[in-house]
């Protein structure tokens, strides 16, 4: 088998991953076909998931997925960013900090010492942050784990040169199109309403809620929120909880951080 | 008039026959009292009662999402060609309300310039109605709007007679059809039977605002600053739920996509609404409709003052879906009524 030969032409762009899962890694890998149509137009330099090759001059691309949770995390995406033309965040962890934000529900030294037990202060950790309160991101995939034809499309805007808009309207938009039955009718509680499509509604046309994973939209329905709590008879304090497993990190919520 | 009879064990037969020769589409229960148009292969498939579907048959005149074109932009000169994908559909179980929102749309799409995609599709599809005998539920306010009684707009309509179905043969293809399924000629007892359901419905079908609705575009016309916009602005989640189900709702957004060889690509168009922020935000960062309440009121006004202006009648059918389907418990009927009150 010869490889196909390295035009000068083609991006060089690396994949590296802060804390996280490495799902949306995966989901790369899980591409299929489309991966091989990404691989005609890029040159993956790093990704150390599937290779061992490293690279030591500019990126054109880097695709970051995770969230930044220590300093030595925090010293590490300044170099890279230094090092790279363009900056795509990927995943919830890389966007708005994800499952990870959980600990800013706590106070940090207490967390620490929760999960590191006396001898915590030898392990480093502070407040959780997406990518973009740290450095500038150019690019935002959001999702957990990412929606693969997303990624896609913002791959060929990053290419072009073009501005990916984040889609700002509500799950329910996406999910009213492929005429499902709206979870409220099934009388469990979505967080669809107030969270950012984009997705193609892709938990709750697989029968399951939207768990608020990309994100709440930028102007989401406050008032409205009490209505559909009194109208479905809910649990206002339950909904309140979904929305923090993905959403602990807005303090701050600047690109390219302070 | 051109009535034809079937015998309700006959039903499955002539869906069977339909299916032969083209897909048929009708409503299916999906659980917790929804509905959905889907294709169907027997009539044991197909809720005959049944309250409106989720997405009203629009979906299929104007799909949610729909290719426009391909084009290629690698040679010297951009090369595009024009995509319809238009099959041949039979659509049966047709509410006359929805009825009524396909001949709202079909208005919309034939002025120039004319909208080939839906046109072509159009006449691809094959309507068959179904009547309300009675109100599907207390959301609907068909009688304001004159919806509940069938007025033209489909190939065959089906009214229930108990043990048969009286139908109504309204176009040349319509009558080829029943003539070749060799269905029997109504007698004067079918048609009297069907002159009784029509005069049930005029006393069980009563106007649901209790307004003349000829003066429901003075009243608009007075009621731009009522507060009736401010409260259902407060409780909008803006979800664009009440617009995507709506029959006579058509607004689209459009955007081409490149494929990864970054040479070919194609126009798409997706349904739109203008329930959500982004709708009416221009270049520059002004948004015409910032607030919720604008977004409401204009929702509104398309149903019962512009459409009028513009095409002489109501774009809303009084198929209730807005009011089914929000999260947040704005009614149509209710709001009617509060605006009203406030401007007779």
């Amino acid at each position: 088998m010869t490889n196909v030969p390295i035009t000068a032409t083609k991006p060089k762009v690396a994949f590296f991953d802060f804390a996280c899962c490495e799902g949306c890694q995966l989901q790369v890998a899980n591409l299929g076909e489309a991966l091989l149509d990404i691989l005609g137009a890029i040159d993956v330099v790093e990704f150390r998931e599937v290779m061992s090759e490293k690279w030591d001059k500019d990126y054109d691309v880097v695709i970051i997925e995770g969230s930044i949770t220590d300093h030595h995390a925090e010293e590490r995406i300044k170099k890279i960013r230094a090092r790279s033309k363009v900056l795509i965040a990927y995943g919830a962890c890389a966007c708005i900090g994800g499952v990870n934000g959980m600990k800013n529900s706590f106070e940090l030294d207490e967390i620490r010492q929760y999960v590191y037990g006396k001898d915590f202060k030898l392990f480093d950790s502070v407040k959780t942050r997406p990518i973009h309160q740290v450095v500038k991101v150019d690019y935002f995939v959001n999702g957990c784990p990412i929606y693969p034809p997303e990624l896609v499309e913002v791959i060929k805007c990053a290419l072009r040169g073009l501005p990916y808009t984040v889609p700002d309207n509500p799950v329910c938009v996406e999910c009213k199109l492929n005429e499902n039955v709206c979870m409220y009718d099934k009388g469990v509680s979505c967080l669809g309403p107030w969270t950012k499509g984009g997705c193609n509604s892709w938990c709750t046309s697989n029968g399951n809620i939207c768990y608020g994973c990309r994100g709440e939209v930028k102007n989401p329905a406050k008032n409205a929120a009490a209505e559909v709590i009194g109208k479905y008879k809910l649990n206002a304090d339950l909904i309140k909880n979904k929305f923090d497993m993905y959403n602990k990190c807005k303090e701050g919520d600047i690109n390219g951080g302070k | 008039m051109n009535y034809h009879i079937l015998k309700k064990d006959e039903l499955d037969g002539f869906i069977k026959k339909l299916s032969k020769k083209m897909k048929v589409v009708a409503p299916v229960a999906k659980g917790t009292g929804n509905f959905a148009f889907q294709e169907v292969k027997a009539a044991s498939e197909i809720a005959l009662q049944y309250i409106p579907t989720i997405l009203p048959p629009k979906k299929y005149f104007m799909p949610q999402r729909e290719k426009m074109l391909d084009f290629d932009v690698s040679g010297a000169k951009p090369v595009d060609k024009a995509v319809v994908e238009a099959e041949e559909i039979a659509v049966f179980g047709v509410h006359t309300c929805d009825l009524a929102g396909i001949q709202c749309l079909n208005m919309v799409f034939s002025e120039r310039p004319r909208d080939y995609n839906y046109l072509r599709r159009k006449d691809k599809i094959f309507l068959i109605g179904l009547e309300c005998n009675d109100y599907c539920d207390e959301n609907a306010s068909c009688a304001l709007v004159s919806s509940h009684i069938p007025s033209g707009g489909y190939d065959l309509f089906f009214t229930d007679l108990g043990d048969r179905f009286i139908i109504h043969v309204n176009t040349q293809k319509a009558e080829e059809l029943v003539e070749g399924m060799g269905l029997a000629r109504a007698s004067h007892a079918d048609t009297a039977a069907l002159e009784k359901v029509r005069e049930h419905k005029r006393s069980a079908f009563k106007n649901e605002v209790g307004v003349d609705p000829r003066k429901l575009p003075e009243i608009f016309a007075k009621g731009v600053k009522s507060k009736v916009w401010e409260d259902v602005g407060r409780r909008c989640v803006s979800c664009g739920n009440c617009t995507n189900v709506c029959p006579s709702c058509y607004c689209f957004d459009m955007a081409d996509t490149i494929n990864l060889d970054m040479k070919t690509g194609s126009r798409n168009r997706t349904w739109d609404s203008c329930q959500v922020e982004t709708f009416a935000a221009v270049a520059g960062g002004e948004n015409f409709r910032e607030e919720r309440s604008d977004r409401q009121r204009h929702r509104f006004y398309r149903k019962f003052k512009y459409s009028v202006d513009k095409f002489y009648r109501f774009f809303c059918t009084g198929c209730g879906r807005c009011t089914r389907t929000c999260m947040a418990d704005i009614s149509l009927k209710e709001t009617l009524t509060s605006l009203v009150k406030e401007n007779v």
